[in-house]
């Protein structure tokens, strides 16, 4: 089950695991460049333990970069890398837990997605002893597998060789690299590009999945509904900085939150909710009460004490789209 | 810990996966390549197209001074020998190129370097397997075109009595005959194992398996080029192609070890600053 952000300001519990102190990881002070470009600058984050946490951007913010940095992929021009308490030099040694999807899907054309497996199989330190049952097993886990359950191309789609493959199958096969073994951490570069309706269902529920067996998942996208409907948190990165990071629920409650009035008076309620120090206004046959001002039980007090009869008090969520407009919009 | 399936062992514990392992997939990867099959299939035709040309035109022309493939004629065992001669001029180090080409920048290419510098495979180890894979193939090329070459003539051209008759006139038996075979071929991958370590080092610096063919084999074009300028001479010693036509001593009796030794040893220091720029550069690459 996703974790759905909740409504009316009240934080839901965490499912799965409580997140730790410590963080699956963290960086300080990171900062990339180019040449002349500043890919990424001066970003502080920490993923919690147990959270799946969303990184939002535009093209181009430096999602990609930071990712390869958190990876030892790129070299970061100045500040610290922490992954899985490992640190510089040692970072390597937590890789062995860290499952990754980076910059789309590699593979060699000239083998089928199965030998193409088996080879990376063969590089992962975890695995031990015959190397075709965790690659079934995560070519099964994919929809890519010789079951029923393969979702693509009949069963033999992993037998094929991988030049044949569409978008979405090649993208499949790639998060099948990243779960041959269980893991504490999956990153997750754009995991839905080039997927049909049904194979973003699939990574969804894989998500679903590792976050139920307590792996910190980070899936960085630039589709905020997605981001929406599967992370307990959330950061945005825009022009290489880290604009916010947080819970989403917490960011969410803390961006908006308006109140919608069904009243049987809009003018009594009108004047009711002004004296009571609020700024009331009309919208689409409902009094609308702005964020920030007045609570739900002041609202019904108010009105109660005009006369007023209150039909239905609802609090409009903020959506994400709202504070990612909001937030790129006040740093514009 | 969130690990639902047990991992047993050292599994559980280390930071990369067996070498063995590392190098048996390695191989496999390099022996499935088609392009490798191709060139290997390539280098098997040298021979078999030198045995024709011999078994048809049935040796020197009239007038002509006998030639080193001429020397085929009547003594199949040389066969092997010319057949290396003339495909270390540029067929073996295409192959190998090739080979070095695939192997890092090819990887960078499919996005696959990122897989193996992920799981982690140690940078370190990725050289030691990478650098097996061309070694592979070096030594798969010499082996193709030595067999196929002995075979060849063997049954095409015919040996003179199961002997062979050197430059120096003198005659072999077949056990020693069979035995400068072996030597040509071991020095052969010597030579290449050249090409191939700085193939490896400039793989490293690109994502574009072509470069690396187009530097590898424009460089000793450019070697051979230089070698024939006779105010240049003085290059010669560093130049690497200066020794490729040693290999034909073994057919002198008694066997100069001279040139065989000198251009082994080139090519060791060649191997040397190979692997060397390969290590540093791949230590620091980003993926």
């Amino acid at each position: 089950m996703t974790a759905s952000p909740g409504t009316l300001g009240v934080v839901p519990p965490p499912e799965g695991p409580v997140p730790d102190a410590e963080p699956a990881a963290r960086v300080r002070g990171l900062r990339k460049t180019f040449g002349r470009v500043v890919a990424v600058d001066g970003v502080d984050l920490d993923l919690p333990k147990g959270a799946i946490v969303g990184m939002l951007g535009p093209n181009g913010s430096g999602k990609t970069t930071l990712i390869r940095m958190l990876l030892g992929l790129t070299r970061p021009t100045a500040g610290s890398v922490e992954l899985l308490g490992r640190r510089g030099d040692d970072l390597p040694a937590a890789l062995p837990d860290v499952g990754a999807l980076v910059e789309g899907p590699g593979f060699h054309p000239f083998l089928s997605g199965r030998d193409n497996l088996l080879r990376a199989a063969a590089t992962e330190p975890r695995l031990d002893g015959d190397l075709r049952a965790p690659v079934d097993a995560a070519l099964e886990r994919v929809g890519l597998g010789g079951g029923a359950s393969g979702a693509t191309g009949g069963g033999d789609a992993a037998r094929r060789r991988y030049r044949g493959y569409s978008l979405g199958m090649k993208q499949r096969l790639g998060l099948a690299a990243a779960l041959l073994v269980p893991r504490r951490l999956v990153v997750l570069d754009e995991p839905t590009n080039g997927l049909d309706p049904a194979g973003t269902r699939d990574v969804r529920r894989v998500i679903a999945e590792l976050h139920e067996a307590g792996t910190t998942v980070l899936l960085s996208s630039h589709l905020l509904a997605e981001v929406e409907a599967v992370c307990t948190h959330v950061a945005v990165l825009q022009r290489g900085t880290l604009l916010v990071s947080g819970e989403l629920a917490g960011l969410l409650d803390g961006g908006a939150g308006e109140l919608v009035l069904t009243v049987d008076d809009h003018d009594a309620a009108l004047d009711a909710l002004r004296a009571a120090g609020a700024g009331p206004y009309v919208r689409d046959g409902g009094v609308v009460v702005p964020a920030g001002t007045l609570e739900p039980p002041e609202v019904v007090e108010a009105l109660v004490h005009w006369g007023v009869g209150v039909w239905e008090v609802h609090r409009r969520r903020a959506h994400l789209e709202e504070l990612f407009a909001r937030l790129t919009e006040e740093d514009t | 810990m969130s690990t639902t399936v047990a991992t047993r062992g050292a599994a559980a514990t280390r930071t990369t996966a067996p070498l063995s392992r590392l190098l048996a997939a390695e191989l496999r990867w390099v022996l499935r390549r088609p392009r490798t099959l191709v060139v290997l299939g390539l280098l098997a035709l040298v021979p078999l197209a030198i045995a024709i040309g011999i078994a048809t035109t049935g040796g020197p022309s009239e007038g002509r001074g006998p030639g080193l493939v001429a020397q085929i004629a009547g003594n199949g065992f040389v066969l092997p020998v010319v057949a290396l001669g003339l495909s270390l001029a540029l067929l073996l180090p295409l192959a190998v190129a090739s080979a070095g080409a695939d192997a890092i920048a090819g990887e960078a290419a499919t996005g696959t370097l990122r897989g193996l510098l992920l799981a982690p495979v140690g940078r370190m180890r990725l050289v030691v397997m990478k650098a097996a894979g061309v070694v592979t193939v070096a030594v798969l090329a010499v082996l193709v075109v030595a067999v196929v070459g002995m075979i060849a003539g063997t049954v095409v051209v015919g040996g003179a009595q199961g002997t062979l008759v050197t430059l120096s006139g003198t005659q072999l038996g077949i056990g020693e005959a069979l035995g400068r075979i072996a030597l040509v071929a071991v020095w052969t991958v010597g030579q290449l194992l050249a090409v191939g370590a700085v193939a490896l080092a400039i793989s490293t610096f690109t994502e574009h398996p072509l470069v690396v063919l187009a530097c590898v084999l424009g460089g000793l074009i450019v070697f051979g080029v230089l070698s024939a300028v006779p105010s240049l001479d003085w290059l010669q010693p560093v130049l690497l192609t200066t020794g490729f036509s040693a290999g034909t001593d073994v057919l002198r009796d008694p066997l100069p070890l001279g040139g065989l030794a000198s251009s082994s040893l080139r090519a060791l220091v060649y191997v040397v600053l190979g692997l060397g720029v390969t290590l540093a550069r791949m230590r620091r690459r980003d993926a």
